[in-house]
């Protein structure tokens, strides 16, 4: 029952403050039951984009079309955003805090009480319910942000840097509650700077930089078509081998391995045969997928 | 209008339900009714024991004359039927201007000098010692010619104590027309019926008919236009700190994915009115209930007031809660921190505080054209136009149109407002100039 059609459309949409362009002609699509990395460094215009489709600001010039339609400020209530830059009211109890955010959704007042029960309890902060956000750690406070963004269950959820200063059992937590909404059918905007992390969960990524897009496509697609080969290896002696040109481009030195790029048209399989026969022994010979952040560097210098 | 509602209901129960609101709400009443009666009681209070003064009397005769009026409680000594106490004139005691007889309520202890052939040099120098040596306050010394003319000296310790020093002059003055009085043979008491004092009593007219005011009327139109002023400024740091809460804590941005900046901009001024409103009914009923209890037991008369001024008052108090209240909040949408809130505040404030001075000429002459203009000018409008009423109600079509400006004029700074506040709320890290500010409200 999964919707193919795109249910985020940017289609050349610009935003520009004074001369300063945060967004130029970007165009993206997002589609429902996968999770769509937006990346680029901090600066990048991430967040403008983020608040257009959130329609919190509108662009200068192009279109924007959620679920298929011209977006409408009716449409926030089918969205859920969790801003990098967020907050709770801090004398306010959480569980107050939690219907208000719901009634600004349109949440229905019949249920809504279990319904914020239910969020707490997976997110294992039931007992904060009647107590204040100040009262909250920092990671917990981030957690009823999440939840504010998830309550109402929407159709589009947007996290921007959602896991950031959070410790991993959370993250785990957190990422749990995502991949779960991904499998019911939503679509999720996923915004971050640390390729790491997207690598990990998103299936789709659009990379911008400097206000533009440099690269948008599904991630497995991106590191194929990415064609380059790197070996890390433990070894003993066979130095001179890594130094063939012909084989080796580039070699890279971590503590207790080196890492090695292939030269075009050198295969994994011939640098194994070549260190094999000249009796060099081998504890690890593993192949890597390029890198999102290389990948990044590598096309963002190649726009320039 | 649900969400609108919802932000209504989230600023009016949170605030309502802090023990601050609670205990400002409950107090305000007391603390202006101590206010009220502290001042009386501390000047009521009397300080150390009496004043001790040695009174050098050259004359031979006016020492007499003073002792009684120094030595007796005054208070008992006016009660004292007039025949019995010819020596005191009190003719003098209500001249404008004087302070209460309660701040000189002094209690004296006096000593008479004899010369004994010494001169005046030489008692000096033995008072002076005894001053010194703190076994006199002071002393006075009553010169020969006093009669004809010459002054009194009073030498003390505490020279700066101005009751005393008043007291002391007041009662040589009576005692020293009483003996040129009695050296040109007129009865003290044909004198005193003559200077009987006057006390202008005066009425208000109005539709009502005849009321006697003796400074209750005046007493009510300050505190309303007190109230006003005071209420105005609390709500209005109140609004500030609102808004520069959602900015710093960057609630804003997830507010305004869910509704527009301008519900949530009216939602939050029409939540804190409703709270101010609140308080205000509180403190309303309070009066309400003094008035009809406590009032006729403790024979304060609270002056009869019609029901329209307390339309009037609220209506004027909207006015100015929301022409203030959008000023502050379009402030805190333009600044990161309560501190630089505070600072922008300032002009707010000042324009707050001149409507309320201007209160006074108004009072002096409500149907000058000072007050009809002042009256017109929406910043000002909501306390001199209520001062206009409750003095000398102005033709209904100048209330009337001092309400269709004023809330014109809260029309469009709330359309201003809500401009400054959608961009201002989301922008972070530094405060916004005064040209960043005018294109927000330029660009659509």
């Amino acid at each position: 029952m999964i919707n193919t059609n795109p249910s985020v459309k940017l289609d050349h949409v610009s935003k520009r403050f004074g001369e300063f362009y945060a967004v130029s002609d970007l165009s993206l699509e997002a589609r429902p039951g996968r999770i769509y990395g937006l990346l680029g460094p901090n600066g990048a215009g991430k967040t403008t984009t983020l608040r257009m489709i959130v329609n919190i600001t509108a662009p200068d010039s192009g279109s924007i079309e959620l679920f298929g339609r011209q977006i409408t400020s009716q449409m926030q209530d089918r969205i859920g955003y969790l801003p990098e830059e967020r907050g709770l009211y801090k004398k306010m109890k959480i569980g107050e805090q939690l219907g208000f955010f719901a009634e600004l959704k349109n949440v229905a007042s019949k249920g809504m009480d279990e319904r914020i029960d239910k969020w707490l309890a997976r997110l294992k902060l039931s007992e904060w319910k009647n107590q204040k956000a100040m009262a909250l750690s920092k990671g917990m406070q981030q957690k009823i942000q999440f939840i504010t963004a998830i309550l109402h269950e929407p159709d589009l959820l947007i996290l921007d840097e959602p896991f950031s200063g959070l410790d991993p059992v959370n993250v785990e937590l957190m990422k749990e509650i995502v991949l779960d909404l991904k499998s019911a059918g939503r679509t999720i905007i996923f915004s971050t700077h640390q390729m790491e992390v997207a690598e990990k969960i998103c299936d789709d990524i659009c990379l911008i930089n400097r206000s533009r897009k440099v690269f948008e496509g599904s991630l497995r697609e991106i590191k194929q078509s990415f064609g380059r080969n790197s070996v890390a290896l433990r070894i003993e002696g066979g130095d001179g081998i890594l130094k063939d040109p012909a084989l080796v481009s580039f070699i890279k030195q971590h503590s207790d391995e080196v890492e090695v790029l292939l030269a075009p048209g050198a295969s994994a399989q011939d640098l194994l045969e070549r260190l094999v026969a000249s009796g060099v022994s081998v504890s690890k010979f593993e192949m890597i997928e390029p890198r999102l952040n290389d990948i990044f560097i590598e096309k963002v210098s190649e726009a320039e | 209008m649900r969400k609108f509602f919802a932000v209504v209901k989230r600023e009016y129960v949170q605030r309502v339900r802090t023990k601050m609101f609670i205990f400002v709400t409950i107090l305000a009443p007391l603390v202006i009714s101590l206010f009220a009666i502290v001042p009386a009681f501390i000047f009521s209070l009397r300080a150390g024991g009496p004043i001790k003064i040695a009174v050098v009397d050259e004359t031979g005769s006016i020492y007499q004359r003073i002792t009684d009026p120094l030595l007796k409680d005054r208070n008992q000594a006016e009660e004292e039927p007039a025949g019995d106490n010819a020596n005191v004139l009190n003719a003098n005691n209500r001249s404008p201007g004087r302070v209460p007889d309660k701040f000189t309520d002094t209690r004296f202890e006096l000593e008479l000098i004899p010369l004994n052939g010494r001169s005046i040099e030489q008692l000096r120098s033995e008072l002076n010692q005894r001053v010194r040596a703190e076994d006199l306050d002071g002393y006075l010394i009553l010169p020969a010619k006093l009669i004809q003319g010459q002054s009194p000296e009073f030498f003390g310790r505490n020279t700066g104590d101005v009751f005393t020093k008043e007291h002391l002059e007041s009662v040589i003055n009576r005692a020293v027309r009483e003996e040129r009085l009695a050296t040109a043979n007129i009865d003290v008491k044909v004198v005193r019926e003559l200077s009987q004092p006057v006390d202008l009593r005066a009425f208000k007219v109005s539709e009502r008919g005849e009321e006697r005011d003796s400074g209750e009327g005046f007493i009510m139109v300050f505190a309303a236009g007190f109230v006003i002023y005071l209420t105005i400024l609390m709500y209005g740091q109140i609004i500030l700190g609102a808004v520069i809460e959602e900015k710093e804590t960057r609630i804003a941005e997830i507010l305004f994915s869910s509704l527009k900046p301008f519900t949530l901009m009216v939602g939050k001024l029409i939540g804190i009115s409703l709270v101010a409103l609140t308080q205000l009914g509180v403190w309303g009923l309070v009066l309400a209930v003094f008035a009809a209890i406590a009032a006729p037991e403790l024979s304060i008369r609270i002056p009869s007031i019609a029901p329209i001024v307390f339309v009037y008052f609220a209506l004027f108090f909207l006015l100015g809660y929301f022409i203030y209240a959008t000023i502050y909040a379009l402030v805190g949408s333009m600044v990161t921190t309560a501190q630089e809130g505070g600072q922008l505040a300032m002009p707010i404030i000042l324009l707050l505080v001149i409507g309320f001075y201007l209160a006074f000429p108004v009072i002096q002459s409500p149907d000058s054209s000072l007050a009809f203009w002042v009256s017109m000018v929406p910043f000002f409008a909501p306390i001199t136009m209520l001062v206009r009423i409750v003095t000398l109600t102005p033709p209904f079509w100048q209330i009337a149109l001092s309400l269709f400006i004023g809330f014109g004029t809260v029309m469009l700074l709330i359309w201003i407002a809500a401009r400054v506040y959608r961009t201002g709320m989301l922008m972070y890290g530094k405060r916004a100039s005064i040209p960043e500010v005018w294109r927000w409200v330029r660009q659509s």
